[in-house]
């Protein structure tokens, strides 16, 4: 499990999050939501240390994040990570390279599921297959948890649903995933959790299922309700 | 250390381009400059036998022989040098901000590797070492090859054949480059190592606190430099040249040693605690 609890992060005098916990479970899939800006992104760089806090812990499974850790959790942003000189091949060679937990035959298999070639130079790719690339080289590693900023943002219909697929494959279940995305729509039916933020605190947070069930509202009609308070 | 070696290896592939464009911009500009003033040379002593071809000995006499120092003071011996030493130097900073800058957010990758942050400090220290030391080594190969076109071209009555020790001793520049002794080699490339993991040290301040920052790296940069020469200030500011050179050098080589360790200690705390993508 990731626990946040009461993290709090500024930007010079600007309090991005003034106190923000919630915990992910591994196994299900959570999703921040929350207009530009109210520090989703902040967030997930601070659950991986690539943001100092000014207060609070973040914990993965009982412990402080460590070197160790990035073969346990796998940050996916919504930029390549790899440099654009590089052909997709010499990608995955550098993650087999350097992390023990890369599944070389799951890296394959993500090739084939989302139609690249190894060949193919980044630089070169469009803006969809770059976003297929960052997740490819996210999901072929066997880590525990997997963080993703934005995977729909800016991608065409098509490459959405490619990707969107994805969160109903054998390549996510048992992992635990923290999402955060403007296009709930494309992924409402397989969020287990929303946290809802807005200006550096979580507004609610609630099992989808539940509010489905007893309250027999989507995600879009609660996110309404309280963001429009 | 078995990903350390990857990173070092991964940044001088990351490099090699740049650094074969400059071994071969050195190689011909340098070439080049041998032959051609060679080429010069001739054609002046030529010049000067011109009306007078039976006293070959008379011009030689007043004309001075061809040595190859003459040949190392000349643009295109001296200017790949320096592009040389400029590209380092601006590679001390573009090796990390490469990572931040552009298209690519590379610096994510590097931050999120399963291994101690402090490696990727240690594996861009270590390329700009590799990359100084392959262009010097590059430099002391080409200088007999150099020597020997000189030989070729200049007849032998017409030139001074040196070492290249000789050569060295003579363009002091040079010397600071290709010391003398183990000693000095130590304190030259000791010293320029430390000046590196300062600059390092100061970058990773500016990306920490971005312009906070650069005053901390500043502030960071003048203690350092203070301490590093504390030895040699104090020596001639408070102690009127008491201390013996000999005694200077150790207590350099003490001071370089407790900067380098606090320069390292803090860029690893910055890595680890401070640093945002």
């Amino acid at each position: 499990m990731i626990e946040i609890k009461d993290v709090k992060k500024n930007f010079g005098r600007k309090k991005v999050l003034k106190g923000v916990s919630f915990t992910a479970e591994k196994g299900e899939i959570t999703c921040l939501i929350g207009i530009n800006g109210v520090g989703k992104t902040t967030i997930l760089n601070a659950i991986t240390a690539l943001t100092p806090i000014q207060s609070g812990e973040i914990l993965i499974d009982g412990e402080k994040l460590h070197k160790g850790s990035y073969e346990k959790i796998m940050f996916i942003p919504d930029a390549i990570t790899m440099l654009p000189s590089m052909r997709i091949a010499d990608a995955m060679e550098f993650m087999n390279d350097f992390y023990d937990c890369w599944n070389e035959a799951r890296a394959k298999e993500l090739l084939q599921f989302f139609k690249l070639k190894e060949s193919d130079r980044i630089s070169d790719l469009s803006k969809g297959n770059t976003a297929k690339v960052n997740l490819l080289l996210g999901l072929a590693l066997d880590v525990d948890y997997l963080l993703m900023d934005e995977p729909f943002s800016g991608i065409d219909i098509f490459s959405r649903e490619q990707i969107a697929d994805v969160f109903t494959s054998h390549l996510i279940e048992e992992r635990g995933v923290i999402i955060t995305t403007h296009e709930i729509n494309d992924i409402e039916h397989l969020i287990d959790k929303v946290v809802l933020i807005d200006e550096g605190v979580v507004l609610k947070e609630f099992r989808t299922e539940e509010i489905r069930e007893n309250e027999g509202k989507s995600v879009v009609d609660v996110m309404r309700e309280v963001y429009q308070k | 250390m078995n990903r350390y070696i990857k990173l070092v290896n991964f940044e001088m592939n990351r490099i090699a381009k740049l650094y074969v464009v400059l071994l071969a911009v050195t190689f011909v500009s340098q070439v080049v400059g041998v032959i051609y003033f060679s080429k010069h040379f001739l054609k002046q002593v030529n010049e000067a036998m011109t009306g007078n071809p039976q006293n070959r000995q008379e011009v030689i006499e007043s004309m001075s022989p061809l040595s190859f120092d003459q040949v190392t003071e000349t643009l295109l011996f001296v200017g790949p040098i320096l592009i040389s030493i400029t590209a380092v130097a601006f590679y001390i900073f573009i090796i990390w901000y490469r990572d931040w800058l552009g298209k690519n957010t590379f610096v994510y990758r590097l931050l999120m590797l399963p291994t101690a942050r402090i490696n990727v400090f240690f594996a861009k220290l270590t390329t700009i070492l590799l990359m100084t030391f392959g262009l010097v080594a590059f430099q002391l190969m080409l200088l007999p090859f150099e020597m020997k076109i000189m030989q070729w071209i200049v007849p032998k009555d017409l030139r001074i054949d040196a070492s290249i020790n000789a050569v060295l001793d003579r363009f002091v520049e040079l010397r600071i480059i290709f010391p003398e002794s183990f000693i000095e080699f130590i304190l030259h490339y000791g010293l320029g190592t430390i000046i590196v993991a300062i600059v390092f040290t100061f970058i990773l301040f500016e990306r920490s606190f971005r312009w906070k920052g650069i005053i901390f790296g500043f502030v960071y940069g003048f203690i350092a430099f203070m301490l590093l020469f504390s030895p040699v200030l104090l020596n001639e500011l408070v102690l009127n040249s008491y201390l013996y050179p000999s005694e200077i050098v150790l207590l350099e080589v003490v001071a370089g040693i407790i900067v380098m360790a606090c320069t390292v200690w803090m860029s690893h705390y910055l890595l680890t605690k401070k640093i945002r993508v």
